[in-house]
């Protein structure tokens, strides 16, 4: 029920709108990225890559099934990740949407690539491969991170 | 876009701060949302009573890792209603804010 005599003046509601914002400044601010479940992400990224190494790629292929331990490994690390923070995201912004799928897009590429080495007796370069996959994996999952906290910034 | 509705429960200082914070995010730890504020857990629990009361807060545990007691997280949530009742309340402070003098 609206009580005229319990509303602000106009400085008050201004001052009050201020408040908000600082406050989601100093949340944005305070909130860390958690750097070795960042690098967690890496590390799956490189040990999806690597099982390439495990595989025998020709007529008898048949996909290992690291894919879907790598999902459960990947849900695991997100919800480490909102424990160890203490903030679940409402939104994480589109530079985060881009990230995921660029991580995605570069391990799949990584893996083929493993995959295509394999099959050339190149089995010790999936470790170029691999290492690779862990840096931009790792790269990727601060770019996400860090879009999620730019999007408490927002009014 | 939202229509403008003064709301007295949300409107006490320290209750509009933490739907603010909450707003932000889809849920927060309560160690968090008390660090950001600056208040004390007792003078948190009251508010966030109140707002619970109204249904515009809703809580969550969930176990922590870090700690060996049995004691757990405590999740924070804004609800629909309090998601819905807070972007009114904001859009009437903001135009009583842009409101001749």
């Amino acid at each position: 029920m609206e009580n005229d005599f319990e509303r602000p003046t106009r400085e008050a509601a201004a001052e009050a709108l201020n408040t908000l914002h600082a406050d989601r400044e100093r949340l944005a601010n305070t909130v860390e990225a958690p750097r070795l479940l960042l690098v967690a992400f890496g590390a799956l990224g490189a040990w999806w890559v690597a099982a390439a190494a495990t595989t025998d790629p020709g007529s008898s292929y048949e996909p290992p099934t690291s894919g879907w331990i790598a999902l459960a490994g990947g849900l695991a690390i997100a919800y480490l990740i909102r424990r160890e923070t203490g903030i679940r995201f409402r939104v994480m912004g589109a530079r985060a949407g881009w990230a995921v799928a660029g991580i995605v897009a570069t391990c799949l590429a990584l893996f083929s690539v493993s995959l295509g080495l394999v099959s050339s007796d190149l089995r010790w370069a999936v470790t170029l491969t691999s290492t690779t996959a862990f840096l931009i994996t790792t790269w990727l999952a601060g770019v996400a991170y860090r879009s999620a906290i730019a999007e408490l910034h927002r009014d | 876009m939202t229509e403008a509705r003064f709301d007295e429960t949300i409107h006490a200082p320290v209750r509009l701060r933490i739907c603010g914070l909450l707003n932000k995010a889809d849920r927060l730890d309560f160690a968090v949302l008390r660090d950001t504020l600056g208040i004390s857990d007792a003078t948190l629990s009251k508010h966030i009573k109140t707002l619970a009361d109204s249904h515009y807060v809703t809580i969550s545990k969930s176990s922590s890792a870090k700690r060996t007691d049995a004691r757990r997280v405590t999740w924070l949530s804004l609800s629909p209603t309090g998601r819905s009742a807070f972007a009114a309340h904001v859009r009437a402070l903001q135009d009583i804010a842009d409101s001749r003098a």
